[in-house]
């Protein structure tokens, strides 16, 4: 498993690595008053990195693939947390901070623990309020409040 | 001016209320970031950033940062308090800079003595608190005055020096370092480029033109991937909690432990200055110097009490040690400082020799606060220990979403985009296969931060020589610079070669 993602990750790392330079080779190479333009930093970091990826390619080779004891994860709260925060990132301008939030943390509350709801409920509707209230009103801070169709 | 007059002005500055405030909040939170197993003091200290930079937004911008670099260091050293309570109770160590603690610490919990390992452990951190405080106070002028006299290419060797050592240090394989620190180098360049002004690696997308934030990339990387972490690998053990008799400590027990703490403390100091050695190390060394220089060494791991007093003065006095590189120098020796650095470029404070000739506020304010949050602090941990201890029963099903809602809520507030919302979350994702696959990610954080400084310094000392590489070569200074950094690297790992266990920092 960790060798697998360590050969994974060094080719990625290689990848980026090759873009980087490519990409700095189109920047101009000098810049007014400077024998060294903008080009010259990032080029050789992408070179280093380029090393580096093989080396860590080759390591996945001498390293013994030691099988650890494989861990059960639990994929289904994680993936419905996972996809209730990004709908929360998603819908966070438009239906504004509020109502979002306390959605969002009601879904979770109550996919970390199938219990409490009532507590859920007021902890969430507690935490949008106030965060809210306390940044907006007392701190004068940006926050989308309310649906954009309501304010 | 002299020190001293510098020195009261600073408590002039720790004192207006609403610094004592800050400094109480960030202790507070700092004590329970210590004691909740989970988040450590980076991914706290990341997390509160975008809080404090909102909660000082009405005061003039030095004042501010003044304010907002007092709270978070607080949650920084207040984080080396709270590590050890649940060291000593439940064996679980609240960050990984108390895991030397459990050996001891949990022994003497068992035979009832939980009380005096706790509130030797406070009395230690204080104790390697203020002398840390003092001796930073004593460094901070000849320090600074050395490194005025640095030119672009010292220190460029010098910032090197940092991130090879963080590298060298930071995890089990010094290559996988190595590739996130270039990494963090290299997401550092995207952006507008300061010198030429030609922006790089934008493709147009007027988003990128700023940069990539670093707190979006520290708060996603540390906090949403422990979040992330917690969740996968949920444990349902409910460990026992150790109970707390007496608190104070016998007499006898404070004349055993007060040669421990101060030993612990000046070593715990050292290594805290040494870039790349934090607070993990410290108490590792001072818990083997102890065991060796002790009379009868068998009694370590069966609760001595020396083994709970070196290690807690040691992680203590090194989170202060590790404030002279940051704050003198300019070169974060850690994550978390690294962090720390972050904030206070955010608010234009550049940390470094000039930081204390132009922000004398922010410096010597920070210095004052420091030793009033650690008296806090004393108070704080000694009669309200049970209180605390309290914190690592909160329920999981309710701090994690907070903790996700938090950092939506944080980043949103500092840049008021949804891009940067979904780089939080990818980044959480990446954060969590990262730290799993052993990718240590405090290098990665501080390449980020360092990046634009150890360029425009290259830039500076190439065009001052007019394209000569030889500069960095033969300045002397530079020269042993860039052997340190060379022999940080090579020595661990020739080390490994001949197959000798090689300490490393997890914490960073």
């Amino acid at each position: 498993m960790s060798i697998q993602f360590d050969r994974f990750a060094s080719v990625l790392f290689l990848v980026t690595g090759v873009l980087f330079m490519v990409g700095s080779r189109q920047l101009g190479s000098s810049s007014y008053g400077s024998a060294v333009g903008p080009d010259i930093f990032p080029f050789f970091l992408g070179i280093i990195l380029v090393l580096l990826s093989i080396r860590l390619f080759y390591e996945t080779f001498i390293t013994k693939n030691q099988q650890g004891s494989k861990e059960k994860l639990l994929y289904k709260p994680f993936m419905i947390i996972f996809a209730a925060t990004l709908v929360y990132i998603l819908t966070l301008e438009t239906i504004g901070y509020v109502i979002t939030t306390f959605l969002f943390l009601f879904v979770c509350f109550q996919t970390m623990e199938r219990s409490k709801v009532v507590s859920s409920l007021l902890i969430s509707a507690i935490f949008s309020g106030l965060v809210y209230f306390l940044y907006v009103e007392i701190l004068k801070g940006t926050l989308p409040g309310w649906p954009i169709w309501i304010s | 001016m002299s020190t001293l007059d510098y020195l009261f002005q600073g408590f002039g500055t720790a004192f207006i209320w609403y610094n004592i405030i800050f400094a109480f909040v960030g202790v507070l939170i700092g004590t329970a970031v210590g004691v909740l197993p989970g988040i450590g003091p980076m991914s706290g200290v990341a997390l509160l950033i975008p809080v404090t930079a909102s909660v000082t937004g009405w005061l003039p911008p030095e004042q501010a940062a003044t304010s907002a670099i007092i709270l978070l260091a607080g949650v920084y050293y207040g984080a080396m308090y709270g590590g050890s309570t649940t060291s000593i109770l439940l064996n679980t160590p609240g960050e990984s800079s108390s895991v030397v603690t459990t050996l001891d610490g949990y022994q003497m919990a068992k035979k009832g003595r939980a009380g005096s390992a706790l509130s030797i452990s406070a009395i230690g951190s204080f104790v390697a608190g203020i002398i840390t405080i003092v001796a930073l106070i004593a460094l901070a002028k000849p320090l600074s005055a050395i490194a005025l006299k640095f030119g672009p290419a010292e220190y460029f060797s010098l910032m090197l020096l940092g991130l090879g050592a963080v590298s060298g240090l930071a995890g089990k394989s010094v290559t996988k370092a190595l590739i996130m620190t270039v990494t963090g180098l290299l997401l550092g360049t995207i952006g507008i480029d300061s010198v030429s002004g030609i922006a790089r690696f934008t493709f147009n997308v007027p988003w990128l033109y700023q940069g990539i934030e670093f707190l979006t990339i520290a708060v996603g990387l540390f906090a949403l991937g422990e979040v992330f972490k917690t969740i996968l690998e949920k444990d349902d053990e409910e460990a026992e909690i150790a109970k707390i008799n007496n608190l104070l400590p016998s007499k006898a027990e404070l004349k055993e432990s007060a040669g421990p703490i101060a030993r612990g403390s000046i070593l715990g100091f050292f290594v805290g200055i040494l870039p790349g050695a934090g607070a993990t190390l410290a108490s590792f060394f001072s818990y083997i110097l102890e065991k060796k220089i002790s009379k009868n060494p068998s009694k370590f791991g069966t609760g001595a009490i020396a083994g709970v007093a070196a290690p807690e003065s040691a992680n203590n006095a090194a989170s202060g040690g590790a404030m002279i590189p940051l704050l003198t120098l300019g070169i974060p020796g850690s994550g978390t400082t690294a962090i720390l650095m972050g904030a206070l470029m955010m608010y234009n404070v550049q940390p470094g020799p000039l930081l204390f000739e132009d922000h004398p506020q922010v410096a010597w304010g920070l210095i004052a606060s420091m030793f009033i949050g650690n008296i806090m602090l004393l108070i704080l941990n000694l009669p309200l220990v049970k209180v605390f201890a309290k914190i690592i029963q909160t329920p999981k099903q309710f701090l994690i979403p907070m903790i996700i809602a938090i950092s939506i809520f944080g980043v949103y507030a500092v840049q008021v985009s949804t891009n940067d919302l979904l780089l939080l979350l990818i980044c959480g994702i990446i954060g969590y296969f990262l730290s799993k696959n052993d990718y240590p990610i405090a290098p990665l954080v501080l390449g980020l931060v360092l990046g634009p400084m150890v360029e425009n310094n290259l830039r500076r000392a190439l065009t001052i020589s007019n394209g000569d590489f030889s500069v960095f070569v033969s300045r002397p200074i530079s020269l042993v610079f860039l052997l340190i950094t060379a022999l940080w690297l090579l020595v661990p790992f020739m080390m490994k070669r001949r197959g000798k266990d090689v300490i490393i920092n997890l914490e960073g």
